[in-house]
């Protein structure tokens, strides 16, 4: 970190500058969305890399317009929109038809001494979200995520994906549509 | 209460209050009607299980992650320690310089001063410890001895007389000659509860196991299996109908036994047998089927005729022995006469046999068994 940030943005540069402290603080929030967007470990791995390679190389651009996480996530939005436009995996088409997700999400529900039925109800619930949410547009999806995961309000998923609020509303709207359906056909 | 809240929120009204896009109005009534608050609750309490089965897989494989990273670290670490540091290790025009340098004016080392002294040692001097032409003396004798003590014994008249009456014998091998193992020959048979006899046609496919019986074909079925039956490999027809290629023609029948198979029998085989297999009868012996070893044997009695007359030699007899080692169904295939026949069969009847096999399993076996009578 030999070079120092431009004198412009003097109140982020010491920010900026300590980016190891930045990168331990804010991985785990990063990494969390983009798995959860991308349900790949590894795919995730290093697209939060590539998130913070983009952030470094881009740290004189930052303003201080939003808020550091707001931005980091508005670069890992941009990720996994390229991810998905870019690899033209079909990766969730192929995960749907396949119907087998060896990341299986229920396995990970946080059991606080529930009974075996609440846990059972409470698996099948999370996999009907996780199937419906897979089944979403990316816009959708990045949408929910950030709201329903990550506990942003409207405004600053706005800020994050680029969108006017009423877009977001819109998409955020269709998406709860898609996934209460899915909770639906579930029971 | 305000009349137009009365009703309850629509579908499109509870996901915009989960969305925190709902009006004044609509948040109210969500407020305050038990009905719209548990449908929000309910929602909310599975998103938030999403999130918590996201957050904890997100830390899980963040912890993953950091454990490889040390794992990695301590190797590099590890590697590292192996080679030479940086700070003895020379850059390589460093090193030609110096070296030019030592070839130009070698460096004065002080004088090597040896202060041992050689000691003489018994194990360099040899296997022979310097006794080389004695030990070269002897050997020479010592083979020249022998070698002339052997001249000497093969030109004595006695040893020549003795070699040259001796003559190689080689033990004849007395065993009785094996038969060779028979290609199968095991008999089976099949049947079909129908009323008539089995008629002209074409054999079933064979198989190991009979699935579907040639007879009775079921009408549609969802999957479709060839009928087949358990025989050889053996000259087949070409008929519409299966059945015999053996037997007679008449109306189709697959023969009036029990089973599945074909013909007067019992089981999946072809003919009036039973088991698999073709022909009538039982297994015999070779070809997979093992002979059945009597386990009980008593000796024949002699008949009083046969012992007055002084009457000896040996019955043949024929027989199966079934699953249980009993035998049955004996017959005289040699007859000796004055009663000795009767009494072979009496003592073969109280035979006990362990069961000849096939496959592992006890089957019913034909076998011969010669009874020797013999006056001492």
């Amino acid at each position: 970190m030999q070079k120092s940030a431009p004198v412009a943005d003097p109140p982020f540069a010491g920010v900026l500058n300590d980016f190891e402290s930045l990168v331990r603080q804010h991985r785990p929030r990063i990494f969390r969305f983009l798995l959860a967007s991308l349900r790949d470990r590894e795919a995730a791995e290093n697209l939060a890399q590539d998130c913070f390679v983009r952030a470094f190389k881009a740290r004189d651009q930052f303003r201080g317009g939003s808020s550091l996480a707001t931005w980091l996530m508005h670069i890992a939005a941009n990720l996994v929109r390229d991810h998905e436009a870019s690899s033209r995996l079909k990766f969730w088409r192929r995960k749907l038809r396949s119907g087998l997700d060896p990341n299986d999400l229920s396995d990970w529900i946080p059991d606080q001494q529930k009974s075996p039925e609440a846990l059972a109800v409470a698996k099948e619930q999370v996999d009907a979200i996780w199937k419906a949410a897979a089944s979403l547009s990316e816009r959708q999806r990045t949408v929910f995520l950030l709201r329903f995961v990550e506990d942003m309000d409207l405004l600053e998923i706005a800020v994050v994906t680029g969108m006017k609020e009423g877009t977001v509303k819109t998409h955020l709207f269709r998406a709860v549509q898609a996934v209460r359906l899915g909770l639906e056909v579930q029971k | 209460m305000n009349p137009h809240l009365a009703r309850h929120l629509t579908r499109e009204q509870i996901s915009k209050c989960l969305i925190g896009d709902a009006t004044l109005q609509e948040s109210q009534h969500a407020s305050s009607c038990a009905v719209c608050r548990g449908e929000l609750a309910r929602l909310e309490s599975s998103f938030s299980q999403f999130r918590g089965s996201i957050h904890r897989w997100s830390d899980q494989e963040e912890q993953l992650s950091r454990v490889r990273e040390v794992v990695t670290v301590n190797y590099e670490n590890h590697l590292e320690r192996l080679l030479i540091p940086a700070s003895v290790d020379l850059p390589w025009y460093k090193g030609i310089v110096i070296s030019v340098k030592e070839l130009i004016h070698p460096p004065k080392l002080p004088p090597l001063e040896v202060t041992s002294k050689p000691v003489k040692l018994a194990s360099l001097k040899g296997l022979y410890g310097g006794h080389e032409t004695t030990a070269g003396l002897g050997s020479v004798i010592v083979h020249v001895a022998v070698v002339a003590l052997l001249l000497f014994a093969g030109t004595l008249k006695p040893v020549q007389q003795a070699m040259k009456e001796f003559v190689p014998l080689f033990a004849p091998d007395l065993k009785p000659l094996q038969p060779k193992p028979k290609p199968e020959q095991s008999k089976g048979g099949g049947g079909s509860p129908q009323k008539t006899a089995e008629t002209k046609g074409e054999l079933p496919k064979v198989a190991p196991k009979s699935f579907v019986p040639p007879i009775r074909p079921q009408d549609d079925p969802k999957l479709a299996v060839n009928p087949t039956i358990v025989a050889p490999e053996m000259p087949n027809i070409n008929s519409p109908n299966y059945g015999n290629p053996l037997a007679g023609i008449g109306i189709p029948s697959a023969g009036n036994g029990i089973g599945t198979g074909i013909g007067s029998g019992k089981g999946p085989g072809v003919g009036p047998g039973s088991d698999g297999g073709i022909g009538g009868g039982v297994y015999k012996i070779g070809g997979g089927v093992s002979a059945p070893v009597p386990v009980y044997r008593p000796e024949p009695e002699y008949s009083e005729e046969a012992r007055k007359a002084k009457w000896q030699g040996a019955v043949l007899l024929q027989l199966v022995v079934d699953e249980n080692g009993v035998p049955q169904d004996i017959k005289v295939i040699r007859s000796l006469g004055l009663g000795l026949d009767q009494k072979a069969i009496e003592a073969v009847q109280k035979w006990r046999f362990k069961p000849g096999q096939k496959d592992g399993k006890a089957v019913p076996v034909s076998a011969n068994i010669e009874v020797n009578f013999r006056l001492l």
